[in-house]
């Protein structure tokens, strides 16, 4: 399968996943479920950056329509776009990930670095995410709270998709 | 010229990714309410002292501008004195759809005659929402059945909320879990007939606080909270919630906080009422032309 039919469909069902599963899960009020912005994190390694910022912002965007919250989820999603190129050269041996397999994953990253980079840019989502949707800095500690615990949300669910859809390649 | 393009094309990235984040936040800020508000307030406390120093200078040498929009200011609630008298005469075609009460003795003589003012349209929910900060719930009713922005919406228990906007076919309703400061609910305690205000404050879907209940009045657990008919939305006695537990926020509050669960199950909700207030037209026109008045 070719990588733009492979990102298309990955669109495609994380935005249903998002809306439709995701969303009408009530944990408990500090636990938000976030999956969609795996789409932004497994775009391949060497697209351009213009590129992986507007798919953002179109993504962000196009779940904001649904949930009636225009732009908060745009922000977010547009901010670790601009930041992925970042982590990745920071988490990168020498000379560059090998290019066999072109879309960041376990097997292609290695399974701790892999961890370290979804870790780090789910967090930095939800630092833009949460501070835009709740908009009440006075009651700092929850605002805190809220990140961190959905962030684990978020990160046990990319590691449940990653072993999913697990790619041996 | 050729460096400033050189510096462009270096930043590339880094432009772009401002031009989006100004975008979304723009977004933000035009198309949510409670963003809006709570950036707006905020924004008051810290500047408001200084615009009023700055006013207090500026203000001389407006005076001549002030004056003359005064004087249009004058002539606009002249004219719209005039339109609102043109408007209570609607009341007369709604007249016309009225309940006539007989006596029942064999006379059968006219008592009352009472002229309609809330019309219900159901319609059926389609997206519904009560996990957010903010939730919205849409109907498959709009415009062409009638829904405009403003009508009161009911559920088969209690109150749902407000139509917020409305397209051919669809309308969108504010649900009352909705966290913002300038959203509540006239309320009226039906045992002790003390009015208050229904807000949320976010968390659980079926509980709300009352507000604004004075600590003097006796309260009993499991009251009903009904609607206090004072707005425009809702007609009086419409079940809000009922009394759960009662709390003084602190010594010198002169308020209860009322924690009520609410009538409505809106896990569940499937069809609502869309109330139409057919003289809320004539209502809300003598109101302001009076709120004008006392201006």
């Amino acid at each position: 399968m070719s990588i733009l039919l492979r990102n298309i469909i990955r669109f495609v069902l994380l935005l249903l996943l998002q809306v439709f599963v995701l969303n009408r899960i009530q944990l408990h009020q500090l636990v938000g479920f976030n999956l969609y912005m795996l789409f932004v994190l497994l775009l391949p390694f060497n697209m351009p950056r213009p590129a992986l910022m507007l798919l953002g912002f179109f993504m962000g965007l196009s779940l904001d329509s649904f949930m009636n919250t225009m732009g908060i989820h745009a922000a977010a999603c547009v901010f670790i776009a601009y930041l992925r190129p970042f982590i990745i050269n920071i988490l990168s041996p020498q000379g560059g990930f090998e290019t066999t397999q072109k879309t960041p994953s376990m097997t292609s990253m290695g399974v701790s670095q892999f961890l370290t980079y979804i870790a780090i840019l789910v967090f930095l989502h939800n630092l833009v995410y949460f501070p835009l949707e709740v908009f009440n800095f006075g009651n700092f500690f929850y605002l805190l709270l809220k990140i961190l615990l959905s962030a684990a949300a978020s990160i046990f669910l990319i590691v449940l998709y990653e072993l999913l859809f697990f790619s041996r390649k | 010229m050729r460096n400033l393009i050189i510096f462009l094309r270096r930043y590339f990235n880094f432009f772009l990714f401002l031009l989006l984040e100004v975008i979304c936040i723009v977004l933000v800020f035009r198309n949510n309410d409670f963003q809006k508000t709570a950036y707006l307030n905020s924004a008051n406390n810290v500047s408001a002292r200084l615009y009023e120093r700055y006013n207090n200078v500026e203000y001389y040498f407006h005076l001549k501008a002030t004056n003359d929009s005064l004087v249009k200011e004058n002539a606009r609630l002249h004219n719209m004195l005039q339109s609102s008298f043109d408007n209570a005469s609607v009341s007369d075609i709604v007249k016309t759809d009225t309940i006539h009460q007989y006596s029942t003795d064999t006379s059968r003589k006219v008592v009352s005659s009472e002229v309609r003012r809330f019309l219900y349209r159901e319609a059926k929910v389609i997206n519904n929402s009560v996990s957010n900060p903010i939730n919205y719930i849409t109907i498959r009713r709009g415009s062409t059945d009638g829904i405009k922005p403003d009508m009161g919406v009911v559920g088969p228990s209690g109150v749902v909320g407000v139509v917020r906007s409305v397209s051919d076919k669809y309308a969108v309703v504010l649900s009352l879990l909705a966290k913002g400061r300038n959203f509540g609910i006239s309320a009226r305690l039906s045992y002790s007939r003390e009015m208050g205000t229904v807000r949320w404050y976010g968390g659980e879907a079926n509980y709300a606080v009352l507000e604004d209940v004075p600590k003097s009045v006796r309260l009993i657990k499991g009251d009903t909270v009904v609607t206090s008919g004072y707005s425009a939305l809702y007609p009086a006695g419409i079940p809000i919630g009922y009394v759960e537990s009662y709390t003084v926020a602190d010594k010198s509050s002169t308020a209860y906080t009322i924690r009520i669960r609410l009538a409505t199950n809106f896990n569940n909700l499937q069809y609502v009422y869309v109330i139409d207030n057919v003289l809320k037209e004539e209502q809300k026109s003598l109101e302001d032309s009076t709120y004008r008045l006392i201006k």
